[in-house]
């Protein structure tokens, strides 16, 4: 089993699983020459995700502590997910997830005008190695996330004064 | 800064400020009752006037909240509000008579297609989430910089950039799928049927190769094509044109459908 702690520090942009028998993780980061305002109001604008992220067909509902929301992703485009919004700290942490894992979304100031933005998920439980054959990969869907947020965020960053 | 410097140069921009507000409540009448309230306002508080911004854009501060309670509470209007009035026009004789008759005795009731594009952003823009609207109006109508609309709205740069360009890309989507002017797959020719019916003379061709954002539909992206669109709104102030009495009419029948329309889809 790798140690998790690896996960973190895979090369920016690429996507990093570990498996162990009962779950299953995949992380991905990247620096993200923006305002963090910028990335966080991109990733809590729940209606607004289809337009920049390419793995996000749609999200019903607010993205706010406590809330519910319906998200439909390519990977599957036939499920939608009702995942609750766990953790809201703004600029900082985002945590939303369902009975088989959580997605968190961390960012931190690197230097003057630049964040550094994470995402990880974890699914599993005693039932998993019955069905983790059935889940996809998320490896690509986490590169073209991150990939996608990275643009959008410095295109607005760079946008006209 | 005096009551009497205040005064002078709030006149100055005063036209700016009413056209802003009407843009945003689509009301004449909230229009210059807050231009109103504005002014006296800005009186009652000019000792706390700084100078860290300019007047103007510690007047708009102040305009844009007082617009901000009144409409926070209302609900945004669809971005098909244009076939909707549409449709409820057509069952009304009395807004086209009304309209006939301003048409034809108004000096300021005369139908232009350029007029018309600026209406219909006034209309559809008001789909936007309101700091959204707010944003798009101020830079893009207005002319504002990012630091004075960040202080406008009491937020921050990061913000105000997000949401001009989330705005202008929804705008420019709504656009794109539903003016006919600058896309032939345009699903929206309100104004050439409207031209049509106020000016049955006129060859719309002839009127609408005049507009330099329906000349560059073939040939310029999107993003240019929006800016060519609301460059005519910074060109015209809806209450001085010559159409001013026509369209202002127009509003606020639309205004009226809206609150029915809204009232009735909760």
């Amino acid at each position: 089993m790798k140690n998790t702690q690896s996960v973190a520090k895979g090369q920016e942009g690429k996507a990093v699983t570990t498996r162990t028998t009962f779950s299953r993780e995949t992380s991905v980061h990247a620096t993200i020459a923006a305002d963090a305002a910028i990335v966080w109001a991109l990733l809590t604008n729940a209606s607004d995700f289809p337009r920049w992220n390419s793995t996000v067909v749609s999200i019903k509902g607010e993205i706010r502590q406590g809330a519910t929301i319906e998200l439909k992703s390519t990977l599957d485009e036939k499920r939608t997910f009702k995942l609750k919004v766990k953790e809201v700290e703004p600029e900082n942490r985002l945590v939303w997830g369902d009975a088989m894992g959580n997605r968190t979304y961390s960012l931190s100031k690197r230097e003057a005008g630049k964040v550094h933005f994470s995402m990880s998920e974890k699914i599993g439980g005693p039932l998993f190695p019955l069905f983790a054959g059935m889940i996809p990969s998320f490896d690509d869907s986490f590169e073209r996330f991150a990939a996608d947020l990275k643009k959008e965020a410095e295109t607005i960053q760079k946008s006209r004064k | 800064m005096t009551s009497d410097q205040l005064t002078a140069e709030f006149e100055i921009f005063q036209g700016e400020l009413r056209s802003f507000i009407l843009r945003m409540t689509a009301s004449v009448q909230d229009a210059e009752d807050i231009v109103q309230d504005t002014y006296l306002k800005a009186r009652s508080k000019l000792d706390s006037f700084r100078g860290e911004s300019s007047l103007k854009t510690w007047v708009f501060a102040i305009a844009s909240n007082l617009a901000k309670d009144l409409l926070k509470s209302k609900k945004r209007w669809p971005e098909t509000v244009t076939d909707i009035c549409r449709e409820e026009a057509l069952g009304n004789r009395q807004f086209f008579q009304e309209a006939m008759h301003i048409h034809e005795t108004s000096p300021q009731g005369k139908f232009e297609i350029k007029e018309h594009i600026a209406f219909c952003f006034t209309c559809v823009s008001k789909s936007l989430p309101l700091e959204q609207h707010l944003v798009l109006l101020l830079r893009e109508v207005y002319g504002f910089k990012v630091k004075e609309i960040a202080e406008i709205i009491n937020n921050t740069e990061a913000m105000v950039k997000y949401y001009l360009h989330v705005s202008r890309n929804r705008m420019i989507e709504i656009f794109d799928h539903r003016c006919s002017l600058i896309n032939k797959q345009g699903i929206c020719h309100q104004c050439t049927e409207l031209n049509g019916i106020f000016n049955p003379k006129q060859k719309a061709q002839e009127e609408l190769v005049k507009i330099e954002m329906v000349r560059a539909a073939g040939d310029r992206n999107k993003q240019e094509l929006f800016d060519l669109r609301t460059k005519i709104l910074q060109e015209l102030d809806p209450f001085e044109s010559g159409a001013a009495e026509l369209q202002l009419h127009h509003l606020e029948h639309n205004r009226q459908v809206m609150e029915n329309y809204l009232g009735e889809n909760e």
